[in-house]
């Protein structure tokens, strides 16, 4: 076996300067797990296209320096400045610890907001950097959200990291579990700062009990130097209902893995995603929807604007298992490739185990609708103005289906500016 | 629905119609394979010095290979050591100068085919080169070929008497190195088909090829080279059919196809391998490597292929759109019933500029089948203004079977139009009521529906194999509904 | 013609008819009504012989014979069509080909000439052109992409072409317009003869406003209630089914 990515040595050195917590066997055993199974690489399928060597290579430079952990994180306006403009009880997580005064405020009815080092069990991940996350992490938190509840605002997650005085990496997890018949929003925020390298982890399970139903954004705005991997798993039960949307606006070399596991008839999962690339950027989105029970459904509808030289991959699973009658899955890729030095390398995929199903994707590349164009600029609109529009509503489309009526206009500004910073060059 | 499965049983049970075996002594080389083997089978063709030399350095590399296993099937590993490289009628000694010299048993076979040749030849005009297990037997209007200066010939004569075409273009699409199986079909080929249409020529007749493996354990490794010159264009078949045996037979065979400037080749495969009782007992493996060089501008090379046969089917022909305004196509129809596997699709390649692929793929899954696509859409950073559609669709027949899709797409391009569409079906218990309350039988009505799912491919082949397809599609699936 | 007795299935483990009895004869037409669950169409995909229902007691004449013998598509051959209530698509199967299809298989059972595919075609556009249809139907899939009352409409055209002995067109008035139910109408009541005969399964009255029957079957929890001539679809508008609920378990 070749040598693993990240040194194992290196990180029980790192793991043994943790406290000694309740979750320190979870620790210990993730890393034996990591020294027998490795880490991805480009051999495996489902990691074809995504080099993580370049995370490897910040991780155990991080690990060579001593593992610190990184200062507060400067720039407070940052964080105070998402948390004003966008209405949401905020939990932040900065450098991978859970920020105390954020716990607090969020002491609200309905909500039970608990660290993981302070419960009895926790949520089981299967996967590669799972490991990782459980191997180094700090603390994590448990959301709880009592039965019938419905909350006023959505709870943000910030999750924020400061590289300004030396190479990072950090973990954050969250736990949530929506118990029968409640509704909650959730915002999964992601933001970073400073010039050194940095690499942050996430892992975020979510349960949806019997008839629960939840909208959740995920926004990814990190510095255009620093790489995150993120793993969403969901959970859903009888006639629950996720709503979840995804955009990718910034950081240098980014996957996200979306599971969604339907154990319930009557679900329903809606995962959509936007993602902007330009110079630099590797955006990878792989999605994946198990159906293991019927009817049930799940619609995938994911674009991506790309723009000099940059890469993106997405990958969209289906899979119907045996039993699963009365599936109704879809999935939808549609990219605009702006740039000659851009790749998209795209994968719908359906494994089909069951006949009772109605199943289809749709998968697009391609360039601005030359009808539409002229259409615009026979209404005198000039040809540059005319290309914007319709990029504009290329990526609107995904704006307008973000679940959260509230965040909308946040996103809307957010995406506007990205778009602008990825169209000022030269478009084709 | 019991009643309806009944019925439905009873129309299974129809046991495959070419399953039975000709005895003619073969003269078969021991199994296991060194290059003492190798070298056995060169001398035995009476090839030149090239030929052994290619063979030996596709060998030793194949030596280093490894076999692949990322495809969504599953089987038993092979023992390459124990199946028989060659194996050859006897009356290979005296070739026959016409049909009336050939050996009159190996016309009976021929003949339990369906293929009588002589009848076939004359009414359809079309020349047959029958390969009977790894070597080619009968090659008929030859002569009528060779007056529009086509040439169509086993490949073993090919290599003796045109060895500059050969060394020019064999290996020039699938290299040795390609893939495991390809290598393999590099060191121990056999025989296969050898066709040049030179420039500007329409050539006059459909050509055809049929294959079959007899002898128990003997690996078929067809080799078969096509090259299209200059505005000419040339339109194959191929159909396969093979015995019932009990032990796995390998079928690992290379096509390479070669069009040059403005000139046009059309493929078209109606596969009948066997394909493993229902229990998944026997049939055939198909792992074939299939790849048209779209070589120069304006020319276009179409795969159309039913496959409804093979245990295992393995194959993914593809195009390399490498000339200007170069077209591929791939039309096919796959069915899988009882246990087949079959991971199969295309790759289409686009370098040059202006180039425009169309893929159709029909997957027809029923009994505990799976049935998976895997295509793969490249455009290469050069290659401006590309456009391609896919349309893949699924019918499920049945609870049991799984249809899958994987459809790779690797833009680098951004002029580029890539368009992918899948869909789900299956035949409903409503549907075939529907047709019966309206008089038709549920055989009937089955047909329908299932060649109504097929009919965009099917009317891509060519006429007598668009019939022979049909019917094929009916018996592949008798018994699956219910 | 057809003449049925005690009848009583089941789907599954639920009995839904409960010991029906009906005749019709030839050149009548009659009218099941009843609320949902009565067993309307369950009647209607029982005569055509949908294998999901399990005839456990009673019987089915035909024209003399034993119906229950017989497999839909034998049932179809002799004459019998189902309109049916949801007409399924076959996407990839041409409306024409299964058409012709189908009146081919009635003519061979029949010992008549089979039409080719320019007679057929020429049949077609006739029938079409009384039903108000656009010729373009054939060429499309079956019912693929069609709007309910097309899909109706389509309904009505095949029992044109095929020109069965006995039709039951099931709730073939539901979800349609007003421009559409009078299209429908006309093709049922051009239909009309005395050797044929019609049963009509519709929930609310108003089809039968254009289409008279001659008999009205009230149905409920299984069984025949009540039957009468039209004026009693009349009272039914008026009063509603629990009348007659309430009148049948007096």
């Amino acid at each position: 076996m070749n040598a693993p990515a990240i040194s194992i040595d290196a990180l029980r050195s790192a793991v043994s300067a943790f406290p000694d917590d309740s979750l320190m066997p979870a620790r210990l055993d993730a890393l034996d797990h990591m020294d027998r199974s490795g880490f991805p690489t480009p051999l495996q399928e489902e990691w074809k296209y995504t080099d993580l060597e370049p995370i490897f290579d910040i991780s155990n430079r991080w690990l060579a320096d001593g593992a610190a952990n990184a200062p507060a994180v400067s720039h407070q306006d940052a964080i105070a400045v998402i948390c004003q403009s966008v209405e949401a009880h905020w939990l932040v997580v900065a450098n991978g610890f859970i920020d105390e005064d954020s716990l607090a405020r969020a002491k609200v009815s309905g909500i039970a907001v608990t660290r993981l080092s302070e419960r009895e069990s926790a949520f089981c991940f299967d996967a590669a950097l799972a490991d990782l996350n459980t191997a180094l992490l700090h603390d994590g938190l448990h959301i709880g959200i009592s039965a019938t509840t419905t909350l006023d605002k959505p709870i943000g997650i910030l999750i924020v990291d400061d590289a300004s005085t030396c190479v990072g990496v950090s973990q954050s997890r969250i736990e949530i579990e929506l118990e029968p018949n409640s509704e909650a929003e959730f915002i999964e925020y992601h933001a970073s700062i400073g010039d050194a390298d940095h690499y942050a982890n996430t892992v975020i399970g979510l349960k949806l009990g019997v008839g629960a139903s939840t909208n959740f954004v995920r926004v990814q705005n990190r510095h255009l130097n620093h790489s995150q991997t993120a793993r969403l798993a969901a959970e859903l039960d009888h006639d629950s209902r996720l709503d979840c949307c995804g955009f990718d606006l910034g950081g240098r070399l980014i996957r996200n893995d979306l599971h969604v596991e339907i154990q319930g008839r009557g679900a329903s999962a809606t995962l959509n995603g936007l993602y902007l690339a330009g110079d630099g950027q590797h955006i990878d989105n792989h999605t994946r929807s198990d159906h293991r029970v019927g009817p049930a459904t799940s619609a995938q509808e994911y674009r991506g604007i790309l723009s000099g030289d940059c890469r993106c991959v997405w990958n969209g699973k289906a899979i119907v298992h045996a039993g699963a009658d009365g599936t109704d899955a879809q999935q939808a890729n549609h990219n605009l490739l702006l740039s000659e030095k851009s790749e998209i390398d795209t994968k719908p995929e359906l494994e089909i185990y069951a006949d009772d199903v109605k199943c289809s994707h749709g998968t697009t590349v391609g360039q601005l609708d030359d009808k539409a164009l002229f259409y615009l600029r026979s209404r005198g609109l000039n040809k540059k103005y005319a290309r914007q529009v319709l990029t504009r509503a290329f990526a609107g489309s995904i704006v307008n289906k973000s679940p959260i009526t509230t965040l909308r206009q946040h996103l809307a500004e957010m995406v506007e500016k990205r778009l602008g910073e990825l169209t000022d060059g030269e478009i084709l | 629905m019991s009643t309806e499965s009944n019925n439905l049983e009873s129309l299974v049970n129809r046991r495959y119609e070419h399953g039975f075996v000709t005895d003619i002594a073969t003269d078969s080389l021991p199994p296991g394979l060194d290059e003492s083997v190798v070298r056995a089978i060169s001398a035995r063709k009476g090839e030149p010095g090239f030929m052994l030399e290619w063979r030996l350095r596709a060998y030793r590399q194949w030596l280093e290979m490894r076999e692949p296993t990322w495809a969504h099937v599953h089987y038993p590993p092979i023992d390459f050591a124990a199946i028989s490289y060659f194996s050859a009628p006897r009356s290979d000694q005296d070739r026959p100068k016409s049909l009336a010299e050939v050996d009159p048993k190996l016309l009976e076979t021929y003949d339990k085919l369906g293929i009588p040749l002589h009848e076939r030849a004359r009414l359809a005009g079309v020349a047959v080169d029958a390969v009977f297990d790894s070597v080619s037997v009968a090659t008929t209007f030859k002569e009528k070929l060779f007056d529009a200066g086509v040439i169509f010939c086993p490949f073993s004569e090919a290599v003796r008497d045109h060895p500059e075409l050969v060394r020019k273009y064999l290996g020039s699409v699938v290299p040795q190195r390609d893939n495991f199986y390809a290598a393999l079909n590099s060191a121990v080929f056999s025989d296969g088909s050898f066709v040049y249409i030179p420039k500007g020529v329409r050539c006059p007749m459909e050509l055809s090829t049929y294959f079959r493996i007899n002898a128990a354990n003997t690996g078929q490794f067809e080799r078969t080279l096509i090259i299209a010159d200059e505005g000419s264009h040339v339109s194959y078949l191929e159909g396969c059919t093979a015995p019932m045996r009990d032990e796995n037979q390998l079928h690992a065979a290379v096509v390479e196809l070669v069009a040059l400037k403005d000139a046009e080749i059309k493929y078209s495969t109606v596969q009948n391998w066997y394909p493993g009782d229902e229990n998944g007992k026997g049939g055939i493996y198909n792992f074939v490597t299939k790849r048209g060089d779209c070589r120069e501008a304006n020319s276009k090379i179409s795969w159309t292929q039913v496959e409804t046969g093979s245990a295992i089917t393995w194959k993914y022909p593809s195009c390399i759109l490498r000339g200007e305004n170069s077209v591929g196509e791939f039309y096919s129809v796959a069915v899988t019933n009882n246990c087949q596997q079959a991971d199969t699709g295309t790759k289409m390649i686009h370098i040059g500029r202006n180039t425009r692929s169309t893929i159709v793929s029909k997957g027809i899954s029923a009994g505990r089948a799976q049935n998976a696509y895997r295509g793969l859409v490249r455009v290469m950073p050069q290659a401006d203004h590309a456009r391609n559609h896919t349309q893949c669709d699924s019918l499920l027949i049945g609870k049991e079977c799984g249809a899958h899709t994987f459809p790779y797409m690797e833009i680098r391009n951004p002029g580029a139009t890539v368009e992918h569409e899948a869909t789900t079906s299956k035949i409903s218990a409503d549907q075939l009521f529907y047709c019966r309350q309206r008089g038709i039988s549920e055989e009937d009505a089955v047909n329908m529906i299932v060649n109504g799912f097929c009919k965009e491919v099917f009317k891509e082949l060519p006429m007598e194999f668009a019939v022979e397809a049909q019917a094929l599609l009916c018996v592949s699936l008798e018994g699956a509904v219910g | 013609m057809l003449e049925i007795t005690n009848l009583k299935t089941t789907i599954g483990t639920t009995e839904i008819l409960r010991g029906l009895s009906l005749s019709v004869a030839a050149g009548e037409v009659h009218a099941i009504m009843g609320p949902n669950g009565s067993g309307k169409s369950t009647l209607a995909q029982v005569i055509a012989g949908h294998e999901d229902y399990v005839v456990t007691s009673g019987t089915i004449h035909y024209k003399g014979r034993n119906l229950l013998d017989m497999e839909p598509e034998e049932r179809a051959r002799e004459g019998i069509f189902l309109g049916f209530q949801y007409p399924v698509e076959i996407p990839g199967v041409n409306n024409a080909y299964l058409l012709k299809a189908a009146v081919n298989a009635r003519r061979k059972h029949q010992g008549m000439e089979l039409v080719d595919a320019f007679e057929f075609l020429k049949l077609a556009k006739e029938k079409m052109e009384v039903l108000g249809m656009d010729p373009r139907f054939l060429n499309r899939g079956v019912n693929e992409g069609f709007s309910g009352g097309e899909k109706k409409r389509n309904e009505i055209l095949q029992m044109a072409m095929l020109e069965p002995d006995l039709a039951i067109l099931d709730e073939t008035d539901s979800g349609l317009d007003i421009d559409a139910l009078r299209s429908v109408a006309q093709g049922v009541n051009a239909f009309r003869s005395p050797d044929r005969a019609i049963v009509l399964v519709t929930h609310y009255q108003r089809l039968l406003d254009y289409v008279e029957p001659d008999h009205v079957h009230v149905l409920s929890e299984g069984c025949v209630v009540r039957s009468g001539d039209k004026s009693l679809a009349l009272q039914l508008e008026e009063r509603g089914y629990d009348w007659l609920r309430e009148a049948a378990s007096e």
